[in-house]
């Protein structure tokens, strides 16, 4: 599996297009039949409690797509900074596991792990 | 020796903080400048000290004024972490304010000839484009300040992104 990080907008979605993939083989939903997942942030804020749960499912993938979301100031919300950690860890789940991570800052692929 | 690690909440910070420091000479101190406020605060602590058991730790709770602490003896310090520190220096209990920046570098200068190695943790927080109350972008502002000058001194400076650590500045310890 391809980990994808970046903040939003940073180019993730066309960097998994730039490996091959095409648009209608990207969804948002894990059980989707297609190879990429994106957007995994919004996953996270749906059930944070449970967000550990989804790594074997994800695991399953060719990409998975996630927006950096815990580089700004500590929220106010205790639900907001659960959501946070949340999508950190499982971050640093997937990362462990990933063939490869890949950081997108404005555009540019920097390798973090693998080739 | 100082080394500091820079990065977002959940990114593996603390954990690889820990294991640079267990890999680092005895006695190792825990730092600990997070102010327990509430049940959501006593988790993350009670989660960081069951991350830390067993590891060697002699934890010292600090919330302000480094610059007075006298550790036991020379080892390995974690302070854990500047932007609590920052955020504590900046508002008194009062929630008074004032300038922190200098309290926070003369604590981290104090703590130096202290240690033989001295990791300091600290957050990336200025990300997000969020137009924030005055004094929260005066936290912002100070605790941008610091961090860079904490690089300075840093021997190795590096950020963590999903576990994974990236190299800024010097040579990874690990």
């Amino acid at each position: 599996m391809v980990l994808i990080l970046g903040g939003k907008g940073a180019g993730k979605r066309a960097y998994a297009r730039s490996l091959g993939y095409r648009e209608d083989q990207i969804s948002t939903c894990p059980e989707d039949p297609v190879p990429v997942l994106c957007s995994l942030e919004e996953l996270v804020r749906k059930d944070p409690e449970n967000a550990l749960s989804l790594v074997p499912s994800l695991l399953g993938k060719d990409v998975v797509i996630c927006c950096e979301v815990g580089s700004g100031v500590i929220p106010i919300s205790s639900q907001e900074r659960f959501f946070r950690e949340q999508t950190g860890r499982l971050c640093v789940l997937l990362a462990k596991e990933a063939k490869t991570v890949v950081r997108i800052v404005a555009g540019i692929p920097q390798i973090l792990k693998g080739e | 020796m100082m080394i500091l690690l820079i990065g977002g909440s959940g990114c593996g910070k603390s954990y690889y903080g820990e294991k640079i420091c267990v890999s680092a000479p005895a006695p190792r101190y825990y730092l600990a400048a997070m102010q327990p406020y509430g049940e959501e605060g006593e988790k993350r602590i009670a989660r960081h000290r069951a991350m830390r058991a067993g590891k060697g730790f002699e934890t010292i709770e600090r919330y302000r004024d480094y610059a007075a602490l006298k550790l036991p003896s020379k080892g390995t310090a974690l302070l854990e972490c500047a932007a609590n520190l920052t955020a504590n220096e900046m508002f008194d209990d009062n929630g008074n304010q004032s300038d922190p920046v200098e309290r926070v570098l003369s604590g981290v200068d104090a703590l130096l000839p202290q240690c033989e190695t001295l990791v300091v943790i600290t957050n990336e927080i200025g990300s997000d484009g969020i137009v924030y109350s005055p004094s929260t972008t005066d936290y912002i502002r100070a605790l941008g300040k610091i961090n860079a000058a904490l690089a300075e001194k840093a021997d190795t400076v590096i950020e963590m992104a999903a576990g994974i650590p990236i190299l800024l500045k010097g040579e990874l310890p690990l």
